[in-house]
This record gives structure tokens, sequence and C-alpha cells, in this order.
């Protein structure tokens, strides 16, 4: 596969690209309020014509079978899906798409909890300034932060060239144009996420609970580990599936800092749709990785809400 | 229960033992505790003992700094000067989780992500007690609340006041050196606050652990207490026995803050060794000597004073029926009577000014506008100089 890195700016409007998973919050059983309904009429309307018309037409797609010059073959056919999971090339893909998503979820997991922590403990007015830390990032077009990244993590980059002065290494490392660089990137791009569902967890536990431990004779490392560890596992739970879900949809980074090298998912997509114009192939490995999503944080959140520390998320 | 009560008891010999003391030691000692929130002074010099196995209250409005005090006996903050000591050892540097104490709080603080069983197994785990000693004294120790059966809920299917029962069982159960309690029934409502009260009342008494309460409400502190500690803004204002405080308050505040009051305003017209003379307007009334708040012993003629008397202590007859008790009455006119079941509200107009009355001696042919006499004796009339 060709680098990608030549359509980046084709890229932007790409990137809410309908394969972004919808994961709707529970649902509780409430009289549904009527002005309300109307109120939601017009974003009701919108996402139907703007996102459920224009996903159904790819799910419409996935069914048609093709010859190689795009042919039509058969309408309802499932060759799609079986030509991919009889190729190792796309499953590898998925396989390679969740393992980077998971490398970013814990990497944001573990360089977040401490800042997330930091916050919950702050004054108001830290808070804010903290706050507004860690979303300024967001403010930056992610083409231009991965740009900035290239600049560090090049062979003769900032990195490279410091842990070879410092005679940590030899020969520089490979972090731009593999599976670290993505990771590195898509870890910083989705921080902000981690880090702010954290905080609200932990800003929502009573503080005369770690008080209450401290009386009964926890030391603070303890405290930390019985108390505010399991009642922040909602905040952790919702901000890994943040980062997951948009990891596993992400295009920009991974095209800009792995290339051809890393051929996630979504590259593959695209790669199927613009170069190769398989419509209907590409439209199937969407729906496969729009289902990996759902299935993947369906799977995990199910795993919190009925194991130890169920009781945390009532 | 019995199990508890005999560790608790072998405890106190033991330490009896260790130190050579008394039931007259003072199990918790603040010397000159002195802390500041920025310019904010909230606890201005405090000096406060404990004595072993009493429950004592501390009393006062809010941001008086009787919070603080507990803070600093808890440890979860330390004062800017002075020093706390439990028993015997100076902890003012100490942290909460070296402490060995039991603490209650408002809000129940029970962890909610743990069961009953679990949250009284927290102190007992980090204590290191076996397995089946922690069942035995978890048992025990929800018996005590009457709360066995149901070690294994989760705090959110318990009621408020069955939250704060376990709260306080897991204070408990953990045989602490102090029971803090901070005020704990602020969140129930008025029935259950009352059970409650009772119950911690027995408690306390029947493990005979040192407890110290922190409270707003006069009742609680009334009707709960060995001794309560009167407070108000970052000072102590009186410490003694209920009784002591509502019938003889040291201090103006303190006779303002506990109960309801009545305030006249006079001159002082004549002191001698047992009464002291006030003229209130045209009337003259009399006050004993040592009813006098403060340390003003240097009253003059002419001394400008307040009077301060409760609407129970007052008694209201008819006019014609001036009797030979040693009161004295003054004659008022009745603006509004209100009728409490037990007993009667009138409210009187004495030299222009309204006083309230408490009374269950009530004749029917008072009306609004009557003219009455009022009467009360020197001996319940406090005075303080203005």
């Amino acid at each position: 596969m060709e680098p990608i890195r030549s359509y980046a700016s084709q890229e932007i409007e790409q990137q809410t690209s309908p394969i972004e998973p919808q994961k709707k919050p529970k649902s509780k059983k409430r009289k549904v309020w009527v002005p309300g309904l109307l109120l939601l009429t017009p974003i009701l309307l919108f996402i139907f014509g703007f996102f459920v018309i224009p996903m159904l037409y790819i799910l419409y797609l996935s069914f048609i079978s093709t010859d190689n010059l795009g042919g039509v073959e058969a309408v309802y056919s499932i060759k799609n899906y079986t030509q991919l999971f009889s190729d190792s090339y796309y499953l590898s893909s998925l396989w390679l798409t969740v393992k980077i998503s998971l490398y970013s979820v814990l990497v944001a997991l573990f360089l977040g909890y401490p800042v997330a922590l930091t916050m919950a403990k702050s004054s108001a007015r830290i808070r804010g300034y903290i706050t507004l830390l860690i979303v300024s990032p967001l403010l930056v077009s992610i083409v231009v932060r991965n740009f900035g990244w290239y600049l560090l993590l090049l062979p003769n980059g900032t990195i490279n060239q410091t842990l070879m002065a410092l005679g940590i290494i030899d020969a520089p490392l490979k972090l731009l144009f593999s599976e670290i660089g993505v990771v590195i990137g898509l870890s910083n791009a989705y921080l902000p996420f981690m880090i702010l569902s954290i905080v609200a967890s932990l800003y929502n536990i009573d503080p005369s609970l770690d008080k209450a431990g401290a009386i009964l004779g926890a030391s603070p490392f303890r405290r930390f580990f019985s108390i505010t560890l399991p009642l922040s596992i909602p905040g952790i739970v919702s901000g890994c599936i943040l980062v997951f879900s948009l990891s596993m949809s992400a295009y920009v980074t991974p095209a800009l800092m792995g290339g051809a090298n890393v051929p996630v998912m979504p590259v593959v997509i695209y790669d199927q749709i613009n170069n190769l114009l398989h419509w209907t192939f590409g439209s199937a490995l969407s729906y496969i990785l729009l289902a990996t999503t759902v299935i993947s944080v369906a799977v995990f959140t199910r795993a919190f809400e009925k194991g130890k520390f169920k009781e945390v998320f009532r | 229960m019995e199990v508890l009560k005999k560790d608790v008891e072998n405890n106190r010999q033991h330490l009896e033992a260790v130190q050579g003391v008394g039931s007259n030691k003072n199990d918790v000692e603040i010397k000159g505790a002195f802390k500041q929130f920025g310019a904010n002074v909230v606890l201005n010099g405090i000096d406060l003992e404990v004595k072993q196995g009493e429950l004592l209250t501390l009393l006062g409005p809010s941001g008086c700094g009787k919070s603080t005090t507990l803070n600093l006996i808890a440890g979860f903050l330390d004062p800017d000067r002075g020093e706390v000591h439990i028993k015997g050892n100076n902890v003012t540097k100490v942290p909460p989780y070296k402490r060995d104490l039991g603490m209650v709080f408002q809000t129940y603080s029970l962890f909610p992500h743990m069961t009953v069983y679990e949250n009284l197994s927290f102190g007992l785990k980090l204590r290191k007690v076996g397995k089946a000693e922690q069942k035995k004294k978890i048992s025990k120790a929800l018996e005590l609340v009457k709360m066995s059966g149901l070690e294994n809920r989760y705090p959110r299917e318990l009621s408020g006041g069955q939250r704060q029962r376990v709260a306080i069982s897991r204070a408990l159960v953990v045989e602490p050196e102090l029971l803090l309690l901070d005020e704990p029934l602020s969140n129930l409502d008025a029935k259950l606050r009352h059970e409650l009260r009772a119950e911690i009342k027995r408690l306390q008494k029947e493990i005979g652990v040192t407890t110290i309460f922190v409270t707003h409400d006069q009742e609680e502190a009334l009707s709960m207490s060995d001794r309560v500690v009167v407070m108000n803004a970052g000072k102590i204002e009186q410490i003694s026995t209920p009784t002591e405080i509502y019938n003889h308050p040291k201090t103006e505040f303190v006779f303002q803050f506990i109960g309801k009051s009545n305030c006249f305003e006079g001159n002082v017209s004549a002191v001698d060794k047992r009464k002291i003379a006030v003229k209130i307007g045209s009337d003259i009334t009399h006050v004993d000597t040592n009813n006098v708040m403060g340390n003003e012993s240097d009253l003059k003629t002419g001394d400008e004073v307040k009077l301060y008397i409760r609407p129970e202590k007052l008694q209201v007859v008819s006019l014609d029926e001036k009797s030979s008790s040693p009161l004295d009455f003054h004659r008022a006119k009745i603006s509004q009577m209100n009728y409490l079941g037990t007993s009667w509200e009138i409210n009187v107009l004495l030299q222009g000014k309204s006083i309230q009355v408490l009374t269950s001696a009530f004749d029917s042919s008072w009306q609004n506008g009557s003219e009455v006499l009022i009467g009360w004796s020197p001996s319940e009339v406090m005075l303080v100089k203005k």
C-alpha cells in the first residue's frame, strides 16, 4: 500500500466518518416529557438524515458483490464478508487496530490518572487552570499536532538526537512509521477524554469517605487502593471506552505516524474506497470495524458492571 | 455485647495498671490550641480536658470552632499552636490513621462499594484481626445497634437511620480509644433523631468509651451529655453539666444560645451583699449577687445592666391575686396568648417591652389586653453589665 501522508488534507472531512461507533447511555425508565421531545426534533432529523441514512446505505453497499472491475455480480451477497475472513491481511489489520487501541488506552490511563487525581484534589481555581491546559491540545488541528510529533520522532529528530547525545542509544530508534509512533500519537490526542472522565468520577467521591478510611486506620496508600480507586472505576471505564472507540476509528494519526507500516482498519478502508474504488468491500470492512468496537465496548462495560465492583455503578 | 464490654473493661484495667490512673484521668487534653485559616481565626486558644468514660458535647453555632476542635482530636487538622494529648500521649503531629479512634460523620460515610460486613471488617483487617475473630466482633457490634442480619446489604439498600447505625457500629467494632461523633444526627428526621439520640447515650454508657459529640442542636447536647462545652467565635464560653449550663449560664452568650430568654435593660439602683436592686423604667427588681454573669464584681449604683430570665421561670397572676410569695411582681398587659397543649405561651407588655411567658397556670378570664402581674424570683434572674 502507498503511504497515505499525501492525503492528509483531504482527511479532515473524513474525521467525522460514519465509522465512529455510537454508545448510547443506559436508558432508565422515565416518562417521556412531550415538549422535550419536540425540542429534540431538529437534532433527531439531522441525525436521521446525515447519519442513519448514510449508515444504512453503506450497510446496503456491503451486501453487494462486485467483480474486479467494479461490475455488480449480485445484490444481497455475503461475499464481501467471507472475503474478509478468508484473507489474513484483513484479519491481521483488524487485530492490529485492536492492539494499538488497547495500548493507547493503557498509556492514556497511566498518564491520565495521576493528573486526574491531582485535579480532583485541587481548589476550584487551580482545577480550572489544569482543565484549560488539558484541553488546550484539542485547540490545535490534529494534522498540525502530528507534524509536530514528526519533528520529535524522526530518526534525526529531537528525541533520537537527545538519546544518542546522552549515550543511551547508539542508533536512532524507529519511532516514526511504527506502532510506537501511532500509540504515542493516539494516546496524546485522546488523553484529555481520559483525564476529564476520571476527574468527573473522582470529584463525585464524598471526601468524608477518605476521612472515614483514615480514622479506621488506613494509610494514604491503602486508602487509595481500597477507596479512591474502586470508586473511580466508572470514570476509568468511560475514559477507556472513549479512548478505545476514538482510537479504533482514528485515521489521521495512524496514517501520518504509521503510514504503510501500520495498516490499521481505517487506513485500509480508506485505501479500498478511495484508491481501489472497492466501495462495497470497503463498506463491509467499515461494518466489521464498527461491530468489533461495539462488541468490545459492550463486553468491557458488562464485565465491570457485573464484576466485583458492580456497586460503584449504581 | 458482653465480649465487647469485657474487652473494653480489660483495656481500661490494663491502662490503669500501666499508667496508674483512676477514673478521673483525662483521656483527651487540648492545650492552648490556636488555628487560623487565612485571616480567619477559627480557634483562639482552646483548653479542654475530656475525662475518661464521659460523653462530652461541643455545642455552638456554625463557625464557632466546634468541628475544628473535633478535627484536631481526630488529626485531620494540625493546630497552628498548642498541643493535643490522647491518653497521655502527645499526638499533635500523629496522622489520623495512627491514632486508633472511631468516628461517625454527618453524611454516614459508609463505603458504598462494600457490604455492611465489609465496612465493619475494614478496620479489623487493618488491625490484623483473624477471620473468625472478625466475624464474632462484627456480629456483636451489629447486635449492639440492632442491625443483625443486614451484613450482606450494601449501604445503598439501607435507610438513613440504618446507615448511621452501621456507621456507629463500624466506629465501635475496632474498640477505639475515643469515639468522635460529628453531628451524626443532623441528616435524620426528627423521630429518628430522638430514637438514635437515646440509643447513642445508652451505648456510650454500656461500652464506657470516652465520647466527644459535636452538635449545633442544644436539645441534643442537653439531653445526651455528661458535660457540655459551649463554644462561640473560636473560644470556649462555658464547660459544665447540662443543668448548670441551662440554669446558671456563665456568659450572656450561653444564656441567649441555650433555651429561650427574655431580656430587660436597666440601671443598678442599690447593691448589698445578697441582692442587687435594678431599676427598670419605673419598677425596681432584685437579682441575687451570685447570678451576676461574667466576672464584674464591681457593680456600682447607676451602672447600666441587662437582665435575662427564661420564659418558664416567670409567673403570671391576676391583679387581685398578689400573693405573699417572695417574688418581685410587676404590672403588665397581655398582648397575645398561644395554647401549646401542655402549657400556655403568653406574650405580655412590661414597660413597653414584649416579654414571653411559658406557664401552665392559666386564668380563663385573661384575654388580650388584660392587666396582669408577672413575677419572678431574684434567684432566677441573671444579670450582666452592659
